[in-house]
């Protein structure tokens, strides 16, 4: 089975990294928009 | 109805303020668009951060939202994983997306690589397959836009269900690819903040021990590390994720309009961003024991248990409204993507190919927009025709995954027998379909991918010919 740990550190990395690509994309467009390279 | 449901009138109010946004955003990107290259790729210069969200965002459907914790629900870890995998699609395709920018760096669709590599009967048996698969998940998606508003807002499927294409085709019609992708980034930022928020609010109501234990106690099975039909499920699922995406004219599209170094960093990126949303999604599923929440219909687990825990929160119809504008966000930035992709091979593919139409930038945007609304009314009809296309969907996998091989020879290679190619691809759809539906259906994908690459390998070794060098990529707009 997988641990409770496992289990518990799989939700906590699924939701940690889905916030982190919200803000991974708010920066990599303030960047181009500063570059003027957005489109 | 759900607890957390709206009201019909502030239903209405939602859509078609969400609607009238992306609306003038159309207008306003759409003076972008001045030729066709600007309508179709969006002047073929889209940056890192649009071209990531946009692949990202159009990838997530209401499929993510809803199948991720259907997935969770009956195959538990392995289910959420099995669909996150599919992301490696994207991944993959970065560097598909350097090739072929590289080989056609004049092209418009996926067509005129089949054309250039495969001649006219692979172009025409590629036509074929993704145009079938290509409208089934427009009308999968159109409805699932008419379910939600009628579950969440009360608002009858066939309006609801109009009211979203109506507006999805509108922005596509003013704006092209510009609209598109830019109304995608917003979808993209709205999606991954809502799953994060909906799902931190379940995990603050959920103590993690007492989860695991139901699940160990009630469903241990979803907490198996052996789990045959979840391992198989994991990697048909991978195999379906790789055809869709090698094939299809919505990420071709997207290869074309970013700049040449900008698509494989925007590709990989966009499939890291896209692994953890199943995730993020899916586990609330898992919360539907613990919390004793009633699953009555096990295809709608992630937004009863959404809303029941929203319910709790207080956040009562602001709940239901989160629930609403997540996946409205997730369905309307891939119907744009269809409608735009599909539209773009009728017009370059269909008009221009097949029937020899010339065509100028002046009369380019009538043909356009014809075609948009041809793919939108058709996609309507079926969408209200009653028929159950989520089976046809589904069980595509194996016609997809035949095109798998053809595409990376094609990309790859300097030649190959064709006709074996070609003969790969019609087996492949014929056994991937036999085994979707006679032996389990998650195997389709595997099944017809397995008899296409055969027949690609064979046809590097018996009587290859040499492909012919790249010209102009497809009829060009004078």
């Amino acid at each position: 089975m997988f641990s409770e740990t496992f289990f518990y550190g799989l939700i906590l990395l699924g939701l940690v990294w889905t916030g982190l690509g919200a803000l991974a994309l708010i920066v990599l467009l303030t960047r181009d928009w500063i570059k003027g390279t957005l489109w | 109805m759900l607890a957390t449901s709206i009201n019909q009138e502030t239903g209405y109010v939602i859509v078609i303020a969400l609607g009238l946004l992306w609306v003038a955003l159309g207008l306003y990107w759409g003076r972008k668009a001045k030729d066709s290259e600007g309508f179709m790729l969006a002047g073929r210069n889209v940056g890192v951060s649009l071209g990531a969200a946009t692949a990202m965002a159009t990838w997530v459907t209401s499929n993510t939202m809803m199948v991720a914790p259907l997935l969770a629900l009956k195959m538990g870890v392995w289910g959420m994983l099995a669909y996150a995998c599919a992301s490696f699609g994207l991944m993959l395709f970065a560097p598909l997306s350097m090739r072929i920018k590289k080989l056609l760096p004049d092209g418009f669709t996926s067509g005129d690589f089949f054309r250039h590599r495969y001649g006219r009967i692979g172009w025409s048996l590629f036509l074929v397959i993704t145009l079938v698969y290509s409208i089934t998940w427009l009308v999968t998606m159109a409805i699932a836009g008419g379910k939600l508003l009628e579950t969440l807002g009360d608002i009858p499927y066939l309006q609801g269900m109009t009211l979203i294409m109506v507006v999805c085709v509108l922005y596509t019609i003013f704006g092209g690819l510009y609209a598109v992708i830019g109304t995608d980034f917003i979808q993209s930022l709205i999606i991954l903040i809502g799953v994060v928020a909906i799902g931190v609010m379940v995990l603050f109501h959920l103590d993690m021990g007492e989860t695991y234990e139901h699940v160990s106690t009630y469903q241990p099975s979803l907490l198996k590390v052996i789990m045959p039909v979840a391992l198989l499920a994991f990697f048909n699922n991978m195999l379906f994720g790789f055809g869709e995406v090698f094939h299809n004219n919505v990420w071709w599209s997207r290869a074309y309009a970013m700049r040449d170094k900008v698509a494989p960093k925007a590709f990989f990126l966009s499939g890291i961003l896209w692994f953890p949303i199943p995730i993020a999604a899916g586990f609330i599923a898992l919360a539907a024991g613990p919390l004793g929440v009633n699953v009555t219909d096990p295809s709608k687990v992630g937004p009863d248990v959404a809303e029941h825990v929203l319910s709790q929160a207080g956040m009562g119809m602001a709940g239901g409204v989160l629930i609403l504008v997540v996946l409205f966000c997730s369905i309307a930035s891939s119907i744009d993507s269809l409608l735009a992709a599909t539209s773009d091979l009728l017009v370059k593919d269909v008009y221009c190919g097949l029937f020899k139409k010339e065509l100028n930038d002046r009369t380019f945007r009538k043909v356009a927009t014809v075609a948009i609304l041809l793919v939108a009314v058709v996609a309507w009809f079926l969408a209200i025709s009653g028929l159950d296309l989520d089976v046809v969907l589904f069980s595509a996998g194996g016609l997809v995954a035949s095109l798998i091989w053809p595409v990376i020879a094609g990309l790859f290679w300097k030649g190959c027998n064709r006709t074996l190619v070609l003969t790969g691809i019609v087996l492949g759809v014929i056994v991937g379909y036999y085994f979707y539906f006679e032996v389990e259906t998650y195997t389709g994908a595997l099944a017809g991918g397995a008899v296409s690459m055969l027949f690609t390998v064979l046809s590097y070794f018996i009587k290859p010919t040499p492909f012919p060098e790249p010209k102009p990529a497809s009829p060009r707009v004078s």
